[in-house]
């Protein structure tokens, strides 16, 4: 990697612990997650259907996902910020290749997502989240989340491209939110009584990233779920640097 | 004499219809001071934009020192400095990082980058600035910086699209002694769009006159003033009036 690239990176990860509260929200909701639903419904973990780890095993995953719903915007708003002060044209006028002027600040935002991310199970693990198989979920967990951030984070980054407007850039977050409240969010699909919520929740991308991530927590769930996750988080996140890359495009300078 | 700038048949029509460029040929040569003049909306900005790469053209061609710039964009990033109408900052960052950063930008090393960096700011006037804001600091300063900004990878070309607007004249007169000496003494090449035309009469020696996306006039500024008025030499200011009145009449008895 360029000179040019690395300190265009550097950049990004500058302005975000300048202006730390994208990341930091969604760190805080999801400690609030984390702490909030097992305090009040930790109790129903006892039941067979939570598996091993109980209801912390079962709903850390949700910590995870608000995580980077909370930290997307800030790719969005840094080149927003950007584009508004004019500084986006100087450095579009750089010899650095024009993709990396976008992609900085998404990888910025990713960087931050995955450290929260490993914090978070640092947290989750002192309060007694179970890692089935060790370190390997750990990487297994990464992994998933990283890729959930890109996708986030690129459709992000290529709307507020497009409407110029930073508020837009909460959009994917906002989009994002219904598809919690239709997935195993809060219940194991054995528990989910309503038939029309469960067949929702097999075309809902968000219940692989949850059953993923349960896999490798406490085993309540099949791997297949999350290769599945990790196949379908890898082509949102294909698709999602590149509407962020072809936004780029559409900027009037 | 080499053409560091040759533009061949240049059109740009934009997708509301406007129809900026018609075809235009230049050759700018090395090491030339060159001003394109034109009334607002005759297409300054937009060949300015081409030439720079900030936007497309339609078709026709344009070679920067041997380069396509469309088939080696960073190469000729490295050897153009531009300084548009409006300030391109961060207003976030100190001055002296602003610098900095642009210099590693260009490739260049932190300890030179520093180092030009205290050139720029000693030879701008922007010592009391140094560790200010960007955002903190005056319109006039801001201009500076912007300028200093085209210049911290000691570029060989500078295209400088109304550079001194909002300049104040001590701000002004610092920035034409730089540009000036970087054009005598170290042979850049400079590329000026400009409504103050005593600036463009002043350290310009060629020009073009570019009026609805055609280019009227290529050729030094004092044929031009010569061609206007073959008996009595007047200024850049009172010559361009005349010549674009002429035009103006003409095209309306064409009408």
């Amino acid at each position: 990697m360029n000179t040019a690239n690395i300190i265009l990176i550097e950049r990004g990860i500058v302005k975000l612990l300048k202006n730390p509260s994208a990341p930091l929200m969604g760190f805080g909701m999801s400690l609030f997650f984390l702490l909030v639903y097992n305090a009040g419904i930790g109790g129903i973990g006892s039941m067979e259907a939570f598996g091993t780890g109980g209801y912390l095993s079962f709903v850390f995953p949700i910590t995870i996902i608000s995580l980077a719903m909370g930290s997307s915007a800030g790719a969005g708003q840094t080149l927003n910020a950007d584009m508004q002060s004019g500084y986006f044209k100087r450095l579009y006028l750089s010899p650095a290749p024009r993709w990396i002027l976008v992609i900085a600040p998404m990888l910025a935002d990713i960087i931050s997502s995955m450290i929260f991310t490993i914090l978070l199970m640092v947290i989750g693990a002192i309060f007694g989240v179970r890692f089935q198989f060790g370190f390997m979920s750990v990487l297994g967990i990464v992994l998933l989340s990283f890729l959930w951030s890109l996708t986030l984070c690129g459709f992000s980054a290529g709307i507020m491209l497009r409407t110029g407007q930073h508020q837009s850039a909460a959009i994917v977050t906002n989009a994002v939110f219904p598809l919690l409240f239709l997935s195993t969010t809060f219940l194991p699909r054995e528990l989910i009584t309503a038939d029309w919520l469960l067949a929702v929740s097999w075309g809902n991308p968000v219940t692989y990233i949850l059953e993923g991530n349960r896999y490798l927590l406490g085993g309540t769930s099949s791997a297949g779920f999350f290769f599945i996750g990790l196949l379908i988080f890898a082509i949102t996140s294909i698709l999602s640097v590149t509407f962020a890359l072809l936004s780029a495009k559409k900027i009037k300078i | 004499m080499t053409a560091e700038i040759q533009i061949h048949r240049l059109f740009k029509k934009y997708p509301n219809g406007t129809e900026a460029l018609k075809g235009i040929s230049l050759e700018i040569q090395k090491g030339q001071f060159f001003t394109l003049l034109g009334p607002n909306g005759a297409g300054k900005s937009t060949l300015v934009k081409i030439l720079t790469t900030l936007i497309n053209k339609d078709s026709g061609y344009f070679i920067i020192s041997g380069i396509h710039p469309e088939r080696n964009q960073s190469k000729i990033q490295k050897i153009m400095g531009v300084a548009s109408q409006d300030n391109e900052i961060d207003p976030t960052e100190k001055v002296e990082n602003l610098l900095v950063f642009q210099g590693r930008l260009f490739g260049m090393m932190k300890p030179e980058a520093a180092k030009r960096a205290n050139e720029l700011i000693q030879l701008l006037e922007l010592e009391k600035e140094r560790d200010k804001k960007a955002s903190a600091l005056s319109g006039g300063n801001k201009r500076r910086l912007h300028c200093a900004l085209a210049l911290v990878h000691r570029p060989r070309i500078l295209f400088l699209d109304e550079p001194t607007v909002g300049m104040d004249p001590v701000a002004r007169a610092t920035f034409w002694e730089v540009i000036t000496q970087l054009n005598s003494k170290e042979g850049v090449t400079v590329f000026l769009t400009t409504q103050y035309l005593d600036e463009a009469d002043k350290h310009a020696s060629e020009m073009a006159l570019i009026v609805d996306g055609k280019i009227q006039y290529s050729g030094t500024i004092f044929d031009f003033k010569k061609m206007v008025n073959p008996n009595s030499i007047m200024s850049l200011d009172d010559s361009y009036l005349q010549y674009v009145k002429t035009i103006s009449n003409r095209e309306s008895s064409n009408n």
